[in-house]
């Protein structure tokens, strides 16, 4: 049974459960017991499963291993502790291991000092042991793990990777046997993807082979639902689910932030002004702070941060960036520099938000949207070093939707409303990795198999004949008898129901393919005439470009002439503005849950505003003091300052004046419109469901509506709605939008989708992610390392080809799997569609004459990156005036 | 569709029949193509081979033809020859014979192998290039031989293709003919018969890009492209027109 543990045990209760000495070590390094640490101690004592969430600076790690350490102790003083592994501690990050072992290493000194100290040499006699650490990853160097395989360290600290690949160690694996502890730390960054998906399997091979059903202790900042967390850490023993406790004092911080808007009006602010306002903004931050971290979603924008800054107030070597792109040492660098307290100012795109122990804190400034509540939450809460500390933070916007997104989202966070999220389930590839493994050390039946697989919680509901089906092609059975040699990873015998590892190569095939990160491709751009390297773009990116395209790289455009392979060559371009959006990948996605209740927010604010203004406005723009006192009101709980007040009213006034209409999240709107100087027919839908529900919801209108019209359709997705739009002049009346929803509602939504995904770029690439992932294309093999351009040859063939073995192979029934549920989310969108069935989400259809405030966004931002924003809001100026123009406000622009 | 009164270039598939030869000539089938990537660590299904014999078989049903010529690369490793390769080579030897037809090979650059087999498999196997009736079949790598002989050059090599954009932008890769001149006669680039090799985007590249020395004299601009899809064969218009689209 999954249990949220209610009041915390006693501190008498808490201390009395540890070890003597590990218990007046404790007391004499710290004051109190933090509050995940007033649970843990007696749960884990008692051994118990302990899914901990807590923010940073709260003791979690403490919280986790005091009671192992007190444990081992005991068994060291008893003179039985024994040279093999009692406790595993998992972690995603390789940073956090070395820390993990610098930390504990002291605790383990220090309490067997104190024993040396109080028996002096009697400890021999009575065989008191020192309690051993020691880490294990990729980089361990061969002569320490061969001494890890000489005298095992108790506590053993890995990788999932690294964990993955000892499994297979027949040697080593016999010192996991009895081991009693598992701890898997930062859980958030494992429970939603197949990286954690991989470990769950790892964990249920571990308690097979270790012969015991060890203690699991996960450790996480902000994890919703918590107990979809609990299942995906304790898994099933055959049919029941084990029981886990769960300790949440993830709220034991408090966080206060306030989101600012750099100017009163954000839309006739010129871009400088915007930016010099922006940056004197976060100098301030800085110049108030001792040390300060900076947010900005995206590498690039990390980059342009940090040299402003540089550039403007003349900082040096005391503001760094951090973020993917940078090597692994100067990552490293920063880190170091952050914890001994010589930095004033990191900047990050995503990669300092978990992890290791950065040191103190005092501010935290993110930039635009963070696009999820629970990353909000994470990011802020990396500010205030002890949980006792407020955590401080500024979210700068810079548009107005990212006003609204950003208000709605702090206001959750106060209240505690996070998205959830969600494990991959019956992922074939991770499975598959995991077959060979199995059958790397033994012969298996298949039915011990199946169990030992379901007992994961990622795979519990496994249907069977999936799982013979990717048996069979891992043996090989896609070709004929004479290939299997060299196709074939596993024998299968389907008389005897077993299975078993093929040849000698396999176990070197599997240890070097091993892992759940696919292989990304970085395009080179070069100059054609010169073939000088300018830079590059994303493989996704090319995929998109037309000859002749002008896009922005590095501030400056290009026109793509052709491309070869991974290489894209270009030529300066004349143009004044690129043809072709920025495309960024990495851009976050707006959640389901945050987009839920900004439409909530839409409709309330909306009712307010909707009193407030029934004629213009006068005067263009809208001061503080024309906010009418109602909406004033409705804003006071918000943690938002007086700019981003007004901003935000002027904002929905705009929108009830121009379109009569704000739409919400029961109610899509749908505005057919014109854009400046152009035939183009454009239809703007309003739906407010998060980004992976639009993604699915406008391919099925697009298909729809390319069917009805026998057209081509084009699609741009964004956070708050998308944009169909077509060349071909076509009238855009009621009765076709109710055909559309007609349509939408009577039609096998999975089908309609797969034919609409079958070609597209998107499935080229998943399906490649995921033939690697199962070993189907090996990206080292027999030394010969094959490059991700040459992964990439024909991939689309390559899928045709293996849809003409079998529609259902493994591999194409995977990708289809990863990318309705996991790149989009095809059950909500299946609910929302029954909603609409039912009415109780309506829509609206609107004509308008020129784009409606709320789609500008919409239209003018397609995918791109915050920070570079000055030809976007040219674009946004435009629009904006002839909304003005329409509900008569005279003297619009300066 | 046809291009003159004896040349016809067969719907929906990369290959051609001449009429006065009674022949079918594809190029570049790379027989042990999934083997020789197998091997690299690329495990994809094998469905070449399987491929080829179909559209073969329906050509001959519907042309009647009694000989194949294939104008090279009929194989895909250069100098070695894979278990794989000889295995597919015997079974499309195998088809041939079953059907009772002459099978005629130019050699590629791929195909350094293929004289060791000649007497075995009594094959009939041309160097660079042969000349029959009129029609000189090369697979170039190299440029023909000129000749008052020939009226019309058939080759491979190349493997021809071009992109088209559609009205949402979106690009569709097409295998096509390449239909020209080179020193005043007839040119004809067929596509490559492989199943996975999906061509160069001929309307893409700059010309010097490319890879035979053909199109260092032929202007590959002013070719027609025809391209094969979805079932038929239809002529695309100039390659120079559909670098403009």
């Amino acid at each position: 049974m999954i249990i949220k543990v209610g009041t915390p045990f006693s501190n008498e209760e808490s201390l009395a459960a540890l070890n003597p000495y590990a218990r007046s070590w404790f007391l004499r390094n710290f004051k109190e017991l933090t509050p995940p640490q007033k649970y843990s101690f007696k749960l884990i004592t008692e051994k118990k499963n302990t899914l901990i969430a807590a923010p940073t600076g709260s003791g979690k790690t403490m919280s986790a291993f005091l009671s192992v350490i007190s444990r081992l102790f005991n068994l060291s003083l008893e003179g039985s502790l024994e040279d093999r592994v009692y406790c595993i501690y998992i972690s995603p990050l390789k940073a956090l291991n070395n820390d993990i072992h610098r930390n504990l290493a002291r605790p383990l000194d220090e309490i067997y000092n104190e024993i040396l100290e109080k028996k002096g040499v009697s400890i021999v006699k009575e065989n008191i042991k020192k309690v051993t650490i020691a880490v294990r990853t990729g980089d361990t160097p061969q002569k320490e793990r061969r001494a890890q395989l000489e005298h095992p360290p108790n506590i053993f600290v890995t990788t999932p990777e690294s964990l993955a690949i000892i499994l297979n160690s027949e040697k080593f694996v016999e010192k996991f046997k009895g081991v009693e502890y598992v701890i898997v730390d930062e859980l958030h960054e494992l429970a939603n993807n197949k990286r954690g998906v991989h470990l769950s399997l790892s964990l249920e091979r571990l308690a097979w082979a270790s012969d015991f059903d060890f203690t699991r202790i996960g450790l996480g900042a902000t994890l919703y639902p918590m107990e979809e967390a609990a299942r995906f850490l304790v898994g099933y023993s055959g049919e029941t689910e084990r029981d886990c406790n769960i300790v949440d004092a993830s709220w034991s911080k408090e966080i206060d932030v306030k989101v600012i808007s750099p100017v009163k009006d954000l839309i006739y602010t010129s871009g400088e002004e915007v930016e010099v306002q922006m940056y004197d903004e976060i100098n301030r931050i800085i110049k108030s702070s001792k040390t300060a971290l900076i947010f900005t979603n995206t590498r690039s924008g990390t980059e342009r941060v940090v040299f402003n800054l540089k550039k403007r107030f003349g900082y040096g070597e005391d503001i760094a960036a951090h973020h993917g792109s940078l090597s692994r040492e100067s990552r490293l660098e920063v880190e170091e520099l952050l914890k001994k307290g010589s930095l004033r100012c990191a900047v990050s795109s995503t990669s300092l938000e978990l992890g290791i122990d950065i040191g103190s804190i005092d501010n935290v400034i993110q930039i635009g949207s963070s696009k999820s509540v629970t990353r909000a939450v994470q990011r802020f809460g990396r500010a205030g070093h002890s949980f006792r500390e407020v955590a401080r933070g500024e979210d700068i916007v810079l548009t107005r939707d990212d006003l609204v997104e950003c208000t709605v989202m702090m206001k959750s966070a106060k209240e505690k409303i996070l998205d959830s999220f969600n494990t991959p389930k019956n992922a074939l590839d991770v499975l598959a990795q995991h077959i060979v493994g199995m059958s790397l050390s033994s012969k298996w039946k298949i039915d011990d198999a199946f169990g030992l697989i379901r007992n994961a919680y990622p795979y519990h509901n496994l249907d069977k004949k999936d799982f013979i089906s990717l048996v069979n092609y891992l043996a090989g059975s896609y070709v004929g008898l004479e290939s299997r040699r060299v196709y074939g990873k596993i024998w299968y015998d389907e008389a005897e129901k077993t299975f078993g590892k093929r040849g000698r190569f396999i176990k070197v095939i599997y240890m070097l393919n091993l892992g759940t990160i696919p292989d990304e491709v970085a395009v080179n751009v070069i100059m054609t005439k010169t073939k000088k390297w300018i830079g590059s773009i994303e493989e996704e990116f090319l995929t998109r470009l037309k000859p002749g395209d002008i896009f922005t790289l590095g501030g400056r455009l290009y026109k793509f002439e052709y491309a070869r392979g991974m290489k894209c060559y270009v030529s300066d371009a004349a143009a004044a503005a690129p043809t072709i959006p920025p495309w960024f990948s990495e851009q976050l996605p707006l959640s389901y849950e945050l987009a839920v209740e900004i439409g909530k927010f839409r409709k309330r604010f909306g009712d307010v505003v909707s009193k407030c203004v029934k004629k213009p406005l006068g005067k263009g723009r809208v001061y503080l003091e024309d906010i009418p006192e109602k909406a004033f009101d409705f804003l006071k709980d918000f943690p938002i300052d007086e700019k981003a007040k007004v901003a935000l009213f002027g904002y929905f006034a705009e929108q009830i004046l121009f379109a009569k209409t704000i739409p919400n999240n029961e109610m899509i709107l749908i505005e057919s419109t014109k854009e400046d100087n152009s035939n183009k027919t454009t239809i703007v839908f309003h739906s407010l469901f998060g980004r992976r529900v639009n993604d699915a919801l406008s391919r099925l209108f697009a298909m729809i509506m390319g069917e009805i019209m026998d057209i081509d359709v084009a699609i741009m997705v964004n956070d708050n709605g998308f944009v169909l739009s077509t060349d071909d002049e076509i009238e855009v009346d009621k009765n076709l939008i109710k055909d559309l929803f007609s349509d939408l509602v009577s039609m096998d939504v999975e089908a309609m989708l797969k034919r609409n995904i079958r070609k597209t770029e998107l499935m080229k690439r998943r399906f490649r992610h995921v033939a690697a992932r199962s070993f189907m294309i090996l990206r080292n093999y027999k030394g010969y390392k094959m490059t991700v351009g040459r992964q990439q040859v024909n991939s689309q063939l390559i899928l045709k080809a293996a849809e003409e073995i079998d529609k259902d192979f493994p591999i194409i029934k995977e990708t289809y799997r990863e990318i309705f549920e996991d790149v989009m989310d095809l059950n909500r969108v299946r609910n929302i569609i029954e909603e609409i069935k039912k009415s109780k989400i309506k829509y609206k259809f609107i004509k308008t004459p020129s784009p409606s405030p709320f789609s500008h966004n919409i239209i003018a931002f397609g995918h791109a990156d915050v920070v570079l924003m000055k030809e976007r809001q040219e674009y946004l100026k435009v629009l904006h005036k002839l909304v003005l123009e329409r509900i008569g406000v005279r003297n619009a622009a300066k | 569709m046809r291009l003159n009164d004896d040349v016809e270039l067969i719907d929906g598939m990369p290959a051609a029949f001449i009429r006065s030869l009674n022949s079918i000539v594809i190029s570049d089938p790379h027989l042990g193509y999934e083997g020789v990537m197998a091997k690299r660590g690329m495990l994809i299904p094998k469905v070449n081979l399987k491929h080829l014999l179909e559209m073969l078989d329906a050509c001959i049903r519907k042309t009647g033809a009694d000989r194949l010529i294939i104008d090279g690369d009929i194989k895909n490793e250069f100098s070695t020859v894979e278990t794989e390769e000889l295995n597919e080579l015997i079974d499309l030897l195998r088809f041939v014979k079953e059907k009772g037809i002459r099978l005629t090979i130019v050699k590629g650059n791929h195909d350094n192998f293929v004289e060791r087999y000649k007497e075995p498999f009594k094959l009939e196997i041309h160097g660079q290039e042969f000349a029959e009736n009129g029609y000189l079949f090369f697979h170039g790598e190299a440029l023909p031989a000129k000749s008052s002989k020939t009226k019309f050059m058939i080759m491979g090599h190349e493997h021809p293709s071009i992109a088209v954009f559609n009205k949402a932008g979106k690009k569709e890769k097409l295998r096509c003919f390449l239909y020209g001149s080179l020193y005043g006669k007839k040119l004809l680039v067929i596509p490559a018969s492989n199943y996975f090799a999906s061509g160069t985007e001929i309307n893409l590249y700059p010309k010097e890009e490319l890879l035979s020395p053909v199109f260092k004299k032929a202007n590959v601009d002013s070719m027609q492209a025809i391209a094969i899809g979805y079932g038929s064969t239809i002529n695309f218009g100039s390659i120079s027109s559909l670098r403009a689209l």
